[in-house]
């Protein structure tokens, strides 16, 4: 364990921060992709444009950025959770700003991990009016393998 | 078969989802992602990583969890949350099974939800991913 906490402020300060992604879009190929992904299926075609798609053609959009990397305070990371959230269906043809914002950052003692420092950030898919339709968040861990019970290793 | 949403109890549960997620899923999977960590598609690299064998994405696990629970809601409803929380590796090529229970049922805004217990459950019987979802039985209109 470190001496002293690695939450310093500049890392505290990168908590609410957010960074523009671009806009992004609900395509006929972002379906098709993420629905060949998920289920094996390949679509003959594609709902028309304003029909409700399924939320996973959510990771075809995340993939039009990259996102900031995190600071690595620890030598090990590992990630521990993945959500989506959705306001409303996603539709055929909609854009979206999106945001990537870090939401928490939070240590850990002891555990399985040892001294442990946990990142949650998402990205959060706007429509033009602003409003939040979709959010994709993730929480990564970074850890310390020679200070982890067993290594740390799931 | 249409799932009746107001047969809807606490205590259903869904049907097992039956999944072998393979090397060509995960390339699939990495390639929307643009993203490639060798781990997942390069059985030497997850081995350096003191993995038997190359990982399912916990990514993807997630979107297997909606999938599951999609497809039990049909056209009774649309997901609005899901969340993985991921416990151990799932290795490619392996069987999984995505189960899943209705916890709760209750009305929220005018609309009736139903919270869902989800868990990915590997060929050993243990719980790789411990899963939770909402689902709102409106039609998406």
């Amino acid at each position: 364990m470190p001496d002293a906490s690695l939450l310093t402020d500049e890392v505290r300060a990168m908590v609410g921060e957010e960074t523009p992604m671009g806009r992004v879009r609900v395509t006929p190929k972002a379906y098709r992709r993420a629905l060949e992904v998920y289920t094996g299926r390949i679509p003959r075609s594609a709902p028309a444009p304003g029909e409700p798609v399924p939320g996973y053609v959510l990771a075809a959009l995340d993939s039009e950025a990259d996102t900031p990397a995190m600071p690595s305070l620890l030598p090990n990371s590992l990630l521990i959770s993945n959500e989506w959230q959705f306001e409303r269906p996603l539709r055929m043809g909609e854009e979206f700003e999106s945001v990537y914002s870090v939401v928490a950052i939070n240590e850990r003692f002891g555990g399985r991990f040892g001294y442990s420092i946990d990142f949650r950030a998402e990205v959060i898919f706007k429509d033009p009016h602003g409003n939040p339709v979709a959010r994709s968040g993730r929480t990564m861990t970074q850890y310390s393998a020679a200070e982890a019970r067993d290594g740390g290793g799931t | 078969m249409t799932l009746d949403s107001s047969a809807v109890r606490e205590g259903d549960e869904l049907p097992i989802l039956h999944l072998r997620p393979d090397l060509g899923q995960v390339i699939r999977y990495c390639a929307l992602q643009w993203a490639f960590p060798p781990f997942f598609y390069d059985a030497e690299a997850a081995k350096a990583y003191g993995m038997p064998g190359t990982l399912v994405p916990g990514p993807l696990k997630v979107g297997l969890l909606y999938r599951a629970v999609d497809e039990w809601l049909g056209d009774a409803g649309w997901v609005c949350q899901v969340r993985a929380a991921h416990r151990r590796p799932d290795l490619t090529n392996r069987p999984i099974d995505i189960a899943g229970r209705v916890a709760r049922v209750y009305d929220e805004n005018g609309a009736r939800r139903a919270d869902l217990e989800l868990a990915i459950i590997n060929e050993q019987g243990e719980h790789s991913v411990r899963g939770f979802a909402v689902v709102e039985f409106t039609r998406p209109g």
